[in-house]
């Protein structure tokens, strides 16, 4: 069973960043009033924050990382290890963004660069890899990038897709240290259900050619074409309300986990309302316990749980008093994970806007 | 009340019937409000009744009245 418990790896610091721009649901053109007001009220989602083409997922990880780096006064030359977590990396295939961004932020020669295209539960990926390299004490430091721009993978009249997701890049900053709290993660994947999430057309299973861009009518406002990515509403839901949950309790049961007692905050992927409020009501969470940001912000993909910590928590992960937090992430692949951490002292910039 | 009372009153809560109306051909495919989201409910207002967390192939089987039962039966709760 692919579970962990990490030991000796701090959880230093988190930053994000977002493009200032803010899209309402109102403003998309295939809702009218009424639409989006049940969108809203529904879906939850009421803003997200979409940046230009021009911007990349590295661009905001970019920045989060420049503030997250001078606020914990961390040298370049000692990071270790660069984790790159995105679906939507700068190059496709080729180069990893990692490499990039270890040139674009002047870290060593000598630092270990490695992507990471894990989608929603991304955050949780990069953690589970970085802190059991970081564990053994043969490196000492490392910087994980999370982000995405999971709106432009798709078709922009696709309605069941355009109005989940926002932009948003963040940082996460790990450290060797013997006296850390242990990290716990448990994970868990069904490669049987690929393909309620995927993207068609583009790989090397179905290259790109004139047919990928061969747009269809799917019905109730789907329209896209092959090389776009898709979304199976009712598959990804039905997954999204029954695996995590059960996941959650049963690593709570093994753990000896008290839901009330032992545990502060609840850091749900903020996939949508209804997703997080069934997750919630199921294991009879307490509501003063689970943040959200979705209403703000959408689905930021692998950012959502280090985006929920600096825009939700900001103020409480600063203190110097443990913060027992545990985070459930689901998505692609499909994938789905749980994740404990006991954190204190961490440096939590504001969040950028660029 | 007894199972078989509190699996009924689900879908006369979900779809506004009465409790008369439900037998085997209640369904997705004969009854015209039947949808994705009126599914999800049931499975909801289930799950919350009966104390069980489904699994995703339970969800989107539990197309119809009887459907449901069996799959009540499947996790341990006889109707």
């Amino acid at each position: 069973m692919a579970c962990w418990n990490i030991q000796n790896v701090r959880f230093a610091g988190v930053s994000a960043c977002v493009p200032k721009h803010i899209v309402r649901t109102e403003e998309f053109p295939f809702f009218d009033h009424e639409g989006a007001e049940t969108f809203n009220n529904t879906v939850g989602i009421r803003e997200r924050r979409l940046g230009p083409d021009s911007l990349c997922a590295s661009d905001m990880c970019q920045a989060a990382a420049e503030k997250l780096l001078a606020e914990l006064g961390w040298e370049r030359e000692s990071i270790d290890m660069l984790v790159f977590e995105s679906v939507t990396a700068d190059y496709h295939p080729t180069p990893p963004t990692s490499c990039l961004l270890q040139d674009r932020l002047g870290l060593s020669e000598n630092c270990f660069c490695l992507d990471l295209p894990m989608g929603c539960c991304g955050c949780m990926y990069a953690i589970n890899v970085a802190g059991n390299m970081l564990s053994s004490g043969n490196i000492k430091r490392a910087l994980l990038l999370v982000g995405d721009t999971a709106l432009r993978m798709g078709s922009m009249q696709d309605k069941s897709r355009v109005p989940l997701f926002g932009d948003c890049g963040t940082a996460v900053a790990l450290e060797y240290d013997p006296a850390a709290e242990p990290i716990l993660i448990d994970f868990h994947t069904q490669g049987s259900e690929h393909a309620a999430l995927m993207t068609p057309h583009g790989g090397f299973r179905h290259p790109i050619t004139p047919e990928s861009f061969i747009q269809e009518d799917f019905g109730n406002g789907i329209i896209r074409a092959p090389k776009d990515t898709l979304i199976d509403g009712m598959a990804v839901f039905t997954f999204a309300i029954s695996k995590p949950a059960k996941a959650v309790a049963r690593l709570m049961e093994e753990m000896g986990i008290d839901k009330d007692q032992d545990i502060d905050y609840y850091l749900i992927h903020q996939a949508n309302k209804m997703i997080v409020d069934r997750l919630v009501k199921k294991l009879k969470l307490p509501v003063e316990k689970v943040p959200y940001n979705l209403e703000q912000f959408g689905n930021t993909g692998g950012a959502s749980i280090p985006g929920l910590m600096v825009t939700r928590l900001r103020d409480q992960l600063q203190q110097d008093r443990p913060n027992r937090l545990l985070c459930s992430s689901f998505g692609l692949g499909l994938s789905w994970g749980t994740m404990v951490l006991n954190i204190k002292n961490v440096v939590v910039p504001e969040l950028i806007e660029i | 009340m007894n199972n078989l009372e509190k699996y009924n009153n689900i879908f006369v809560e979900v779809f506004g019937v009465d409790a008369a109306q439900l037998g085997d051909n209640f369904s997705k495919e004969t009854v015209s409000q039947w949808d994705s989201v009126h599914q999800l409910n049931i499975i909801s207002m289930i799950e919350e009744s009966f104390d069980l967390m489904l699994d995703p192939e339970d969800i989107m089987a539990c197309t119809s009245y009887h459907a449901g039962k069996e799959i009540l039966s499947k996790n341990g709760i006889e109707i």
